[in-house]
């Protein structure tokens, strides 16, 4: 059970906190504020930069042209209760076609944890997926519900990781499954009103808490 | 996998308890342990303690025989099997057919594993009317079949497309064709064969090197060879009517086979009379390759040339269907190895213990009885030290992060040992662990308080009550000198109780250097040396649960339903060992 880095003493007011609850660090990155959707209870923490601004430039048939202010296209969705630790970056995945560079936007579900120093560049992340540190996911990767990803994993471009499954390594294979009990919080009812200190989470469960104790 | 300090690895005891189904009821009975086994300390370090220790989630549970349940000691059924990259799930009838491999268009890498994908070489320029040719790619590495020269038509079907193609774009003859062509030659070499014997009567065979001047057969030339051969071995030996694709029960000929198997000695006498000794393949056409040096003269030719980095290293060999290749040129896509879903029974009373819901996305069970529903969670952090406790209301509060991979070595350090009960019964808990941790570096463990209660596992809402009425319910252990007092929890909850460990990191390197036993200087050395991981602080502890449980949970579904009703309870006794990983010592 990895802590996430940016715990330490954090001046008063480290998050503006939204409507929704999400919690975004002052000292993150934020581009393309309009193409960015937070689901809620969502924590983005310093500097993490979210490239909003690489949304999908193709010239929507309603519009004349794209030239003049696009309407507002997603580029990043992420979920509810999503934790997107430290110096992350998560940058919608691109392809080449006829010539043009194009964007596809970036979803990402609830209860994901993105560990500190990850560069994000999948087409999907599912639900309860777990990411340890500094790890790199290629364009257009599809991770699957419940998936734990390593620390300093290489998921490769284009790779699909089925669900409960481990990965690990450069370029990334699978390495095994998680546990059946992996995500499920111990002692029945969830470990509500444990000692200080102790996590209220577990790596691949519901993530709440961990939003709740991040301030 | 390796863990994040601390941990706690859950150990479970079947690898040396083979008496797994009287173990059931043992548990019940509080039968006495045989001596030997309850004097003996764990020792994580012990190679065979690698096959025993588990993280709590991979753990399961058996309500029946009330004992953890292992990835050794339950019985694994496969549910489903799909392919990891297009998430299609295969038939257990292709299975059989295929092999456990996609026949979709799902490949590895052969050079670093990745998945591949298929790319178009199209000329935007010149758009030809398919969008191909198309090439697999690995997007990690960038090696793709354009190295050996294969190239497809379509961007589907891309299984077949190269099972017809050779390395270079060489067109691999179909099943059918390969009969066709050994019939073929097998007819001209014996009619050549028939001529010379007539003429010199020598079986010096001109004919065969004309063959292998050719190139030599392929992996698959050789075996459809040998398995055509077999199959017409055993066609001449069995009864005209029986054919080996006939292996069905209903026909007439399986059934006088297996009627002869079953049948009296003096039946299968009478058939015996006449054994012809079945002959083996003698020659190319039978699958027979003769090994030949001058190939081996080749491949040596080949890495003088051309170096050692056009071979292959053993992983990426291995990973090849055909096992015989030496250099970057033969590599072949690797067709993506199918993943299976698995349900899981338990190995002494076969009750299902995991099931998971049959949908290749799905990650729900139906059944799943997990060990951590069973079992406390114990975890551990390093107790910041006594005075500023005082001020631990807020955890952003913490001092300065405790690094677990440097414990300093020979300073008496804090930790907390936290047990969370997930049962419904209140439990009461004795911990022991040897002073000593095992191994080189030897650590001074003392739990502070190693018997005490924790609570039931009750509505979450009675604790949130509680707290709210009685907030000063806590009493740090501490005594007026602010030191932490032995035989006292350290805090307490609703389900859970933490306790004060004390531990003293030994030193890497023995204070008292030369007084070991050692008699020559070599051996001496060797003891001082550390292992790998020696500096690793893991403390086993053996943990003993006392409860009364209702006998419901037993009788579960089995027993009289009236004898649940009339809330029979039963002293329940559960123990087992457990590995907490504190950190590494630091070097001094
Ligand atoms: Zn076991
Ligand atoms: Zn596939
Ligand atoms: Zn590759
Ligand atoms: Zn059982």
């Amino acid at each position: 059970m990895s802590r996430p880095a940016a715990r330490k003493a954090a001046p008063k007011g480290e998050y503006i906190e939204t409507d929704s609850g999400n919690k975004v660090s002052r000292r993150s990155a934020i581009t393309g504020t309009a193409n960015i959707t937070l689901g809620g209870r969502t924590v983005i923490m310093s500097d993490v930069h979210l490239r909003g601004d690489l949304h999908a430039t193709r010239p929507s048939p309603s519009t004349g042209g794209s030239s003049s202010k696009p309407p507002a296209q997603t580029a990043i969705s992420i979920g509810r209760c999503t934790v997107v630790s430290t110096g992350s970056v998560l940058k919608p995945p691109s392809r080449i076609s006829r010539g043009i560079v194009q964007y596809y936007p970036l979803k990402i579900g609830d209860n994901v944890y993105i560990g500190p120093n990850c560069c994000i560049s999948a087409i999907a992340i599912s639900n309860h997926v777990h990411i340890a540190a500094n790890v790199t996911i290629g364009a257009f990767a599809i991770i699957k519900e419940g998936v734990k990803i390593l620390d300093g994993c290489v998921v490769p471009p284009n790779m699909v990781v089925p669900s409960g499954s481990v990965v690990g390594g450069r370029p990334a294979r699978i390495v095994g499954e998680v546990g059946e009990g992996w995500g499920v919080s111990g002692g029945g009812g969830g470990v509500v009103g444990g000692a200080e200190g102790v996590e209220k989470w577990v790596e691949g469960g519901d993530l709440r808490e961990l939003v709740r104790s991040i301030k | 996998m390796a863990q994040a300090f601390p941990y706690t690895y859950y150990s479970c005891d079947c690898y040396d308890s083979n008496t797994n189904i009287t173990s059931a009821k043992r548990a019940s009975q509080q039968a006495p342990i045989a001596d030997d086994e309850d004097e003996r300390t764990f020792d994580p370090r012990s190679p065979r303690s690698n096959y025993s220790l588990y993280p709590l989630e991979h753990l399961l549970y058996c309500e029946d025989c009330q004992q953890i349940r292992c990835h050794r000691c339950v019985i694994e059924e496969t549910l489903a099997w799909f392919c990891p990259a297009c998430l299609f799930e295969v038939p257990s009838s292709l299975i059989k057919a295929d092999g456990n491999r996609c026949i979709r268009n799902c490949f590895n890498c052969p050079v670093c594993m990745s998945t591949m994908m298929v790319n178009s070489l199209d000329d935007p320029t010149n758009p030809s009317s398919s969008g191909g040719p198309y090439i697999l790619s690995c997007p990690y590495c960038h090696w793709s079949t354009h190295e050996i020269g294969i190239e497809f038509e379509k961007h589907t079907g891309i299984s077949q497309q190269l099972s017809r193609v050779a390395n270079g774009g060489r067109q691999i003859p179909t099943q059918k064709e390969r009969d066709k062509e050994r019939e073929r030659l097998k007819d001209a070499e014996g009619r050549k064969k028939d001529d010379r014997d007539i003429l010199s009567g020598s079986d010096d065979s001109p004919t065969r090197d004309r063959v292998r001047e050719d190139i030599p057969p392929s992996q698959e030339d050789s075996f459809s060879n040998l398995s055509a051969f077999y199959k017409t071995q055993i066609n001449a030996q069995s009864p005209a009517s029986f054919s080996s694709h006939d292996v069905s029960f209903s026909s007439p000929a399986s059934y006088a086979r297996i009627m002869n198997l079953y049948s009296t000695s003096s039946t299968k006498k009478q058939k015996r009379e006449k054994p012809v000794p079945m002959r083996e393949a003698s020659g190319v056409f039978e699958g027979l390759t003769i090994f030949d040096p001058a190939t081996d003269a080749a491949t040596i030719e080949r890495i003088k040339k051309e170096g050692w980095s056009t071979t292959l290293a053993p992983a990426q060999k291995l990973a090849q269907i055909n096992p015989n290749i030496r250099f970057e040129s033969e590599l072949r896509p690797i067709p993506s190895i199918l993943c299976t879903k698995r349900g899981k029974r338990c190995r002494s009373c076969r009750h299902i213990l995991a099931k998971p819901e049959a949908k290749i996305t799905s990650t729900r069970y139906k059944i799943k009885l997990l060990a951590l529903n069973h079992i406390p969670r114990l975890s551990l952090r390093a107790l910041s030290t006594p005075t500023s406790q005082i001020s631990a209301s807020g955890p952003s509060a913490s001092a300065p992060a405790f690094d677990y991979n440097a414990l300093r070595p020979g300073i008496p350090t804090h930790f907390l040992l936290h047990l969370s009960n997930p049962l419904f019964d209140p439990v009461r808990v004795t911990l022991a662990t040897s002073s000593t941790t095992p191994g080189k570096v030897q650590s001074r463990v003392t739990i502070l308080c190693p018997q005490f209660e924790v609570g039931a596992n009750t509505d979450v809402w009675d604790d949130a009550l509680q707290s709210s009425l009685s907030p000063v319910k806590r009493t740090p252990a501490l005594n007026a000198d602010g030191q932490i007092e032995a035989g006292k929890i350290w805090d307490r909850g609703r389900n859970w109780t933490s306790v004060v460990i004390e531990v003293v990191p030994g030193f890497l390197k023995p204070v008292t250097t030369g007084f070991s036993l050692g008699g020559d200087d070599g051996k001496k050395k060797e003891d001082e040396e550390l292992d790998e991981d020696e500096d690793l602080l893991e403390i086993p502890i053996f943990v003993r649960l006392e409860f009364e449980a209702d006998m419901v949970e037993q009788e579960r579904g089995i027993g009289d339903p009236k004898r649940s009703v009339e809330g029979q309870r039963e002293k329940r006794e559960e123990a087992f060992w457990a590995v907490v990983g504190v950190g590494r010592v630091a070097p001094t």
